[in-house]
């Protein structure tokens, strides 16, 4: 493979750089870069770009293959990527969603300020560890017969609302309300079945959390007044996705395209971006089962949310209030949505793979109340240091297909991690400053410390900079429950 | 039989050696297992769980990746780490594999998928072992 220099990146603007088509002869399109300088000399330490070209030359893909400034190397696709390919016949590739469909993010607003909390904060980080299953492969208390995994596969987060684990009023504020209508249970495996029989309400474990924030700082008043926050106010995090379930879907649709793109003359340079055009037999199976896996993701976190309520009322009994759901927006998932590209309203298969959308105001599916701020993005940042509530912008769709960031975006591996940290002393310097943490082992407080990641200030100004999102408020972390 | 693990970004990758194609399978096997529970099959020799396995796939990379798909599939279905395989039927792209091993309350790593990336299944002419490398999603 042709080793990638900076001298083959052109500069477009501070925030835009572009490998051109004629980098590589099988390129359809050219490959862009968003961020800044400072970070495009961290990420061509490793293949990431590599990776980006490679999927510049999938078959059906529009205007550009694009990463976000979290990007990371990934397998196939690179962990912060956005590629779009042109219905009917532009493919799907299970490559470009991720093994972990429907991995995203939720917020929950509280009606409590900091300093109401501050004193209970360990109690509660107890208490929310023990009422939420994280960790290796656990389940929880749901165990789905094969009628209630259908209708979880099919309703998603209704599901949840309507057995008693959800509110209502949570569904508006889901992307897609918490559903996918094309979802069709018959096209997931029984083994996906059966691995999602006991997951629901958990976590996992690597990346995911469940994390209690405050406001520490409001950027744009407007938008942050259109999504009820204030300076002080905690909010909950909750980051995790389809579990099992949705690893077996996409390692099963990922043999069945590799046996089938032969019959239709695909040849793709890595074998993780394996692809099937989205109108074929093998295309609308994988994306049915794939629309039923992130539905299992948006009623998972919807129970989830259950578990943190449950959680928030043991401790604060009276004072408790109301947990309201501020988004709950996907960061692995295929999309048929309509863009205009060169100048033409297409309807395309958008694949975001450590990818966020980020539509901006008067998006027709967004609630009433955020029509005029734009649809909230939620960047979580690494363990002991920020996230980010950001909005959606027009110029998004402009750019990179309605796309923002997804977190900090990963810098050293684990095994480097767990030799640089002392995850006993780590988990007690953020005590000290205020942060408690529960985890299922120090392994897994070693892996996901600070310093493994990327800055997420400089990610997130990036994309504020760019302007295909803007700046609304950041969070600082108190308690993290990790898997 | 020879399995190091190496740096990733934010996975593991594993890079296997073998005398041949079928203990390339074994040390597949080992090696995973023996990440999802650290050392587990170093030690574990009595196993109570057997499941059978018939896999195929258009090549041998296909086919090591596709095997240990199924194995993950059925350690987590199972709550079991199989550390022991007795090949049944091993031929041109094609496997039958009876794994052994036993059930487990708590991994110490979730891997999310065996993926095909970077991995070769070929014979190294200086070493003469087969040999690949492996990542894992984790």
């Amino acid at each position: 493979m042709k080793k990638l220099r900076k001298t083959d990146i052109i500069k477009i603007e501070d925030f835009l750089w572009e490998i051109p088509k004629s980098f590589r002869e099988d390129m359809l399109v050219p490959a862009r870069v968003l961020c800044f300088e400072t970070l495009l000399d961290d990420i061509l330490e490793d293949r990431s770009l590599n990776q980006l070209v490679n999927v510049a030359t999938l078959p059906g893909i529009q205007k550009a293959s694009f990463v976000m400034p979290d990007v990371h190397e990934g397998y196939g696709f690179p962990i912060g990527g956005v590629a779009a390919t042109k219905l009917p016949d532009g493919v799907i590739s299970p490559g470009g969603i991720g093994y972990d469909i429907n991995c995203g993010v939720r917020l929950l607003t509280s009606t409590l300020k900091i300093e109401q909390i501050q004193d209970k904060l360990e109690e509660l980080s107890k208490e929310m560890y023990a009422q939420i299953p994280s960790g290796m492969g656990k389940g929880g208390d749901i165990h789905l017969s094969a009628e209630e995994m259908n209708q979880v596969l099919t309703t998603g987060a209704e599901w949840a609302v309507a057995n008693g684990y959800g509110v209502e009023e949570d569904l508006a504020y889901i992307e897609n309300n918490g559903k996918l209508v094309e979802a069709d249970p018959d096209m997931i495996s029984e083994m996906a079945k059966k691995r999602g029989t006991s997951q629901l309400g958990t976590i996992g474990s690597g990346n995911h959390f469940v994390e209690v924030d405050y406001i520490e700082e409001i950027y744009d008043e407007e938008v942050a007044k259109a999504y009820n926050l204030e300076i002080g106010q905690v909010v909950i995090l909750i980051h995790t996705g389809s579990r099992g379930l949705g690893h077996q879907v996409a390692t099963d649709y990922i043999r069945l395209m590799m046996n089938a793109m032969p019959k239709y003359n695909i040849k793709v340079p890595d074998r993780e971006l394996t692809c099937v055009p989205l109108n074929s037999v093998e295309g609308e199976q994988y994306f049915k089962a794939m629309c039923a896996a992130a539905n299992y993701a948006w009623c998972n976190r919807e129970v989830i949310s259950a578990e943190v309520r449950t959680a928030w009322k043991n401790i604060f009994q009276e004072n408790a209030g109301e947990l309201k759901l501020l988004y709950d927006v996907a960061h692995n998932i295929a999309k048929i949505e309509t863009h205009t590209v060169n100048g033409t309203r297409e309807n395309l298969v958008v694949h975001r793979k450590g990818a966020t959308r980020a539509f901006g105001p008067d998006f027709e599916e967004l609630p009433p109340k955020y029509k005029h701020a734009g649809q909230p993005v939620i960047i979580p940042g690494s363990m002991g240091t920020c996230s980010y509530i950001l909005a959606g912008t027009k110029k998004s769709r402009e750019l990179a297909f309605g796309s923002c960031c997804h977190g900090a975006g990963r810098r050293l591996s684990r095994t480097a991690a767990k030799k640089q940290v002392n995850a006993p002393v780590l988990k007690e310097k953020l005590k000290e400053r205020g942060i408690y943490i529960e985890a299922g082992s120090f392994k897994g407080i070693a892996e996901e410390a600070p310093i493994a990641y990327k800055d997420v200030n400089l990610v997130v100004d990036t994309v504020h900079a760019s302007g295909i999102a803007k700046k609304v408020a950041k969070l600082k972390p108190v308690v993290v429950i990790k898997g | 039989m020879k399995i190091r693990y190496l740096p990733h970004t934010a996975d593991v990758r594993m890079l296997l050696e073998a005398e041949s194609l079928q203990k390339l399978f074994v040390a597949g096997t080992k090696g995973m297992s023996n990440l999802l529970k650290e050392g587990i099959c170093d030690h574990t020799f009595i196993f109570h769980r057997k499941t059978t396995i018939k896999t195929s796939a258009s090549d041998f990379t296909n086919l090591l990746i596709d095997f240990l798909s199924d194995v993950l599939s059925h350690t987590y279905a199972n709550n079991t780490i199989y550390c022991k395989i007795n090949i049944l039927s091993f031929k041109k792209y094609g496997i039958v594999a009876e794994i052994f091993g036993n059930e487990i309350n708590e991994f110490d790593e979730e891997i999310k998928a065996v993926t095909y990336h970077e991995a070769n299944v070929v014979k190294n002419a200086e070493s003469n072992l087969w040999e690949t490398c492996i990542i894992f999603d984790i």
